[in-house]
């Protein structure tokens, strides 16, 4: 009498396994779609998402194809024939490979726009304040070379406020003890540069601390007198997001310091509920690349063998191409719910 | 067939045999192509959004039950595959069902900072769309109020 279910242990735990991977990633997408019905103005337009349907799109065709050599594969191991098997699966890991490289280009795209949960502003008041805090990150990173070389004498080198004096005074300065005469002129070239970046700075937070449209000052006995000059009720003109923009696009096309800006400052773009797109769109596709990974380690495993490669390893190809057909349909639902809807 | 010392190669013909089962493997390759290619049309033409949805949804459905029932050779598995998979799919449409009345639907006006200002900053713009469309209005010779 037969018992049991007629397939071998290591393919029922296998799917008893794949069984738990459905739960595991249907917890994620069951979140992301409870979550995104719950929060209207969910960001669509690619503008604000930078997602590329169409390397969506080739990553899941690289996917298929890779689904369907893998069976191939599994197809060959049956009629013993091991040579078309290990070509079938070499193929199938480097398009994973494949797929890797067309997920980090995506992934790149996201960094350089500063796409990561926590960093994306969500309304026009908080890119501006974040667009001045990378501004004054730029200051700090620029002021830190006058307070690393020695060349400025502080016990307190993250106090720029006080830094900017000695700085702004360093081209009549002479080199200090154990400064190098290069570095010092280098660095005295530098500091009318670096001390009127400060000052744009400065400006722009002032005038964000004060809520002043920057047409008017934001500090000072000229803030003070503008103020005096009020009607009852009115109250001073507001900082505008649009104001903030052209005053960034100022300061990037600038020839002296344009280059520290454009590379320190991200151009503000206020997305609501980008945060948590952000978050969703890395635990899913940083989730379903480990497995991605796993898959390859398990394909690797097999190719290792080379010409040792034998019927005894049939079940082990059939179990691995099992596990990455589910990997494939993952990424078949994960494309259009990420990237098309 | 003994069962006391069973063979590797043995025990796995006692299982069944899935090569018996002739499955064209090119074909099933060639209609999972033509759908991820329907869903990247489906989401450049512009059409309508709910439409859309379920129609890229459709397509995923197909080339999941594509995938799961001839690559993984389901449609050629006992019954064990219902006992198995019951569970999870329960799970997978439950979880969703069971926490959309809480985080899904909204019942009264939505109060959240990021939905506040977002409604403010569309009053704003729409107020100013306005302004200009007056501006615009007084603007055209020989208007009568």
């Amino acid at each position: 009498m037969k018992m049991g279910i007629p397939i071998p242990n290591s393919k029922l735990g296998l799917w008893l396994f794949l069984g738990t991977e459905i739960m595991f990633f249907t917890a994620f997408i069951g979140s992301y779609i409870v979550l995104r019905l719950g929060s209207t103005g969910w960001p669509t337009d690619p503008h604000d998402t930078h997602i590329n349907v169409l390397a969506g799109g080739l990553n899941t065709f690289v996917l298929i194809v890779s689904s369907y050599l893998v069976v191939v594969a599994h197809e060959a191991m049956a009629q013993k024939n091991f040579a078309k098997a290990r070509t079938y699966l070499l193929g199938t890991l480097l398009l994973a490979f494949v797929f890797l490289g067309i997920k980090s280009v995506e992934y790149y795209g996201k960094f350089s726009n500063d796409i990561l949960p926590g960093h994306i502003a969500e309304t026009s008041s908080q890119a501006v304040k974040k667009a001045s805090r990378e501004l004054e990150i730029v200051v700090r990173n620029r002021f830190a070379a006058y307070t690393d070389s020695g060349a400025v004498k502080t016990d307190r080198p993250n106090d720029i406020v006080n830094l900017i004096v000695q700085i702004a005074a360093l081209p009549t300065a002479a080199a200090p003890e154990g400064v190098s005469e290069a570095t010092f002129n280098a660095l005295k070239e530098s500091a009318p540069v670096d001390a009127e970046l400060y000052s744009k700075w400065m400006n722009l937070h002032q005038h964000i601390v004060a809520n002043v449209s920057l047409k008017f000052p934001a500090t000072g006995p000229e803030y003070l007198a503008t103020r005096e000059g009020l009607k009852a009720g009115e109250k001073m003109p507001e900082l505008e997001y649009e104001e903030v923009t052209a005053l960034l696009k100022d300061l990037k096309s600038n020839e002296k310091y344009g280059s520290y800006v454009m590379s320190g400052v991200f151009d503000p773009h206020p997305v609501v509920y980008g945060n948590i797109f952000a978050s969703i769109y890395f635990l899913m596709t940083g989730f379903h690349a480990i497995h991605v990974i796993v898959g390859m380690i398990l394909f690797y495993a097999v190719l290792k063998q080379g010409s040792k490669l034998n019927e005894s390893w049939t079940d082990f190809v059939e179990n691995s191409g099992l596990y990455w057909h589910f990997v494939d349909l993952v990424w078949i639902f994960l494309f259009p719910l990420l990237y098309i809807i | 067939m003994s069962y006391d010392s069973p063979a590797r190669q043995d025990v796995h013909e006692d299982f069944d045999d899935h090569g018996a089962h002739h499955v064209n493997y090119l074909l099933i390759f060639g209609v999972l192509c033509v759908c991820t290619a329907l869903s990247v049309i489906f989401d450049v033409i512009h059409i309508n959004k709910a439409l859309t949805i379920v129609l890229v949804l459709a397509i995923a459905v197909t080339k999941a039950l594509s995938v799961m029932m001839f690559f993984m050779h389901l449609k050629f598995e006992g019954n064990w595959k219902y006992v198995l998979l019951a569970p999870t799919t329960i799970l997978a449409i439950g979880l969703p069902l069971a926490l959309y009345p809480d985080v899904g639907a909204s019942y009264y006006t939505q109060t959240a900072p990021q939905v506040t200002i977002w409604a403010d900053e569309i009053r704003a713009d729409q107020a100013r769309h306005a302004e200009h469309a007056e501006t615009a209005d007084h603007a055209v010779p020989g208007h009568v109020e």
